[in-house]
């Protein structure tokens, strides 16, 4: 089963079919995803500014990031469900997107680096280095482009 | 009506208007959703802090006095780039409910933040460190609904 296949097999499932003959479900899915992002996004600045020691810095880096991560973590779980949701109402806009694959990868690499800073965050205590504070910001960059993937999706032709 | 549809139509026939709903549309728009990703995500963490859900070893006027600066400076970018998508399709807006809905809940999200912030945030030293006043948190739970409103009626505006 290629691609293609899986796209139509998804979209014919009774679930799917579901999600599009009922006309507010679409919107008020992408609704919920664009609130949890806007929550992950603020966040995962304010955990960026934490690592370059400016914003909400009132408390030592190793008890603030973890919690930070949590907060990061469990939004993109939301964020997951919902962006699954709308991938099984809509597969062939989705599954054979380039931007959407693009929009992954960076997730991927925003997710790993963010996990990474969280333990070097631990460890390190109050010690964040310049390769540190260039990853954080590097993260807020891939989260802009995440979010600029995920409307391109809408632009974007699938294959 | 005559007279509405015409500054519409003129406001769209400017080669601004005309650029931006051809060429430059989806970039702009996606610069809105970062820019109102972060004015909403800011507001909610200052809205859960005032409900006492989420920073609660935080000062209040902390919270805020590091948060807002991001808030406004986002909404700028929010305003200008929403005002962008405005004129490419001028007549579709002034007609499209959920765009005037959007921009009344706006104007409501606007009142009560100059309410909380003359009136309630004045006697924030009582409250800055514990569970804030009723008043405090009235005005953060209504912030929060008015903005998750704000999102869900502009994503409606592309539905209808």
């Amino acid at each position: 089963m290629n691609l293609h296949e899986f796209s139509d097999w998804l979209s014919n499932t009774p679930f799917s079919q579901a999600i599009q003959i009922t006309s507010w479900a679409i919107p008020s899915i992408q609704v919920v995803h664009i609130i949890c992002l806007a929550a992950l996004f603020a966040t995962a600045l304010m955990f960026s500014l934490r690592i370059a020691g400016r914003g909400l810095a009132n408390e030592a880096l190793h008890v603030q990031a973890p919690r930070f991560a949590r907060a990061i973590l469990v939004l993109t779980v939301f964020l997951l469900v919902s962006g699954t949701l709308l991938i099984t109402a809509e597969p062939g806009r989705t599954i054979t997107n380039p931007s959407f694959y693009a929009k992954m990868i960076m997730l991927a690499i925003a997710l790993a680096i963010t996990l990474w800073l969280t333990s070097v965050s631990r460890r390190q205590l109050e010690s964040p280095r310049g390769v540190h504070v260039a990853a954080a910001m590097f993260v807020m960059l891939l989260w802009v482009g995440i979010i600029f993937c995920g409307r391109f999706i809408a632009y974007v032709e699938s294959y | 009506m005559a007279v509405s549809s015409s500054w519409t139509e003129w406001l769209q026939n400017t080669p601004l208007a005309v650029t931006i709903s051809e060429d430059w549309f989806p970039w702009v728009e996606s610069a809105h959703v970062v820019f109102l990703a972060l004015v909403a995500g800011t507001i909610f963490l200052v809205d859960t802090r005032l409900l006492g859900l989420t920073s609660r070893n935080l000062r209040f006027s902390y919270l805020s006095d590091r948060l807002l600066p991001w808030t406004w400076g986002a909404f700028i970018g929010a305003t200008i780039t929403g005002t962008m998508m405005f004129i490419a399709g001028a007549t579709n807006y002034t007609s499209n409910a959920p765009f005037l809905i959007k921009m009344g809940l706006l104007v409501l999200a606007g009142i009560n933040m100059l309410y909380f912030q003359f009136v309630t945030f004045r006697s924030v030293a009582q409250w800055d460190n514990g569970r804030p006043i009723p008043a405090a948190r009235a005005a953060g739970a209504i912030s929060l609904v008015l903005w998750c409103l704000v999102i869900g009626f502009g994503r409606w505006i592309g539905f209808v």
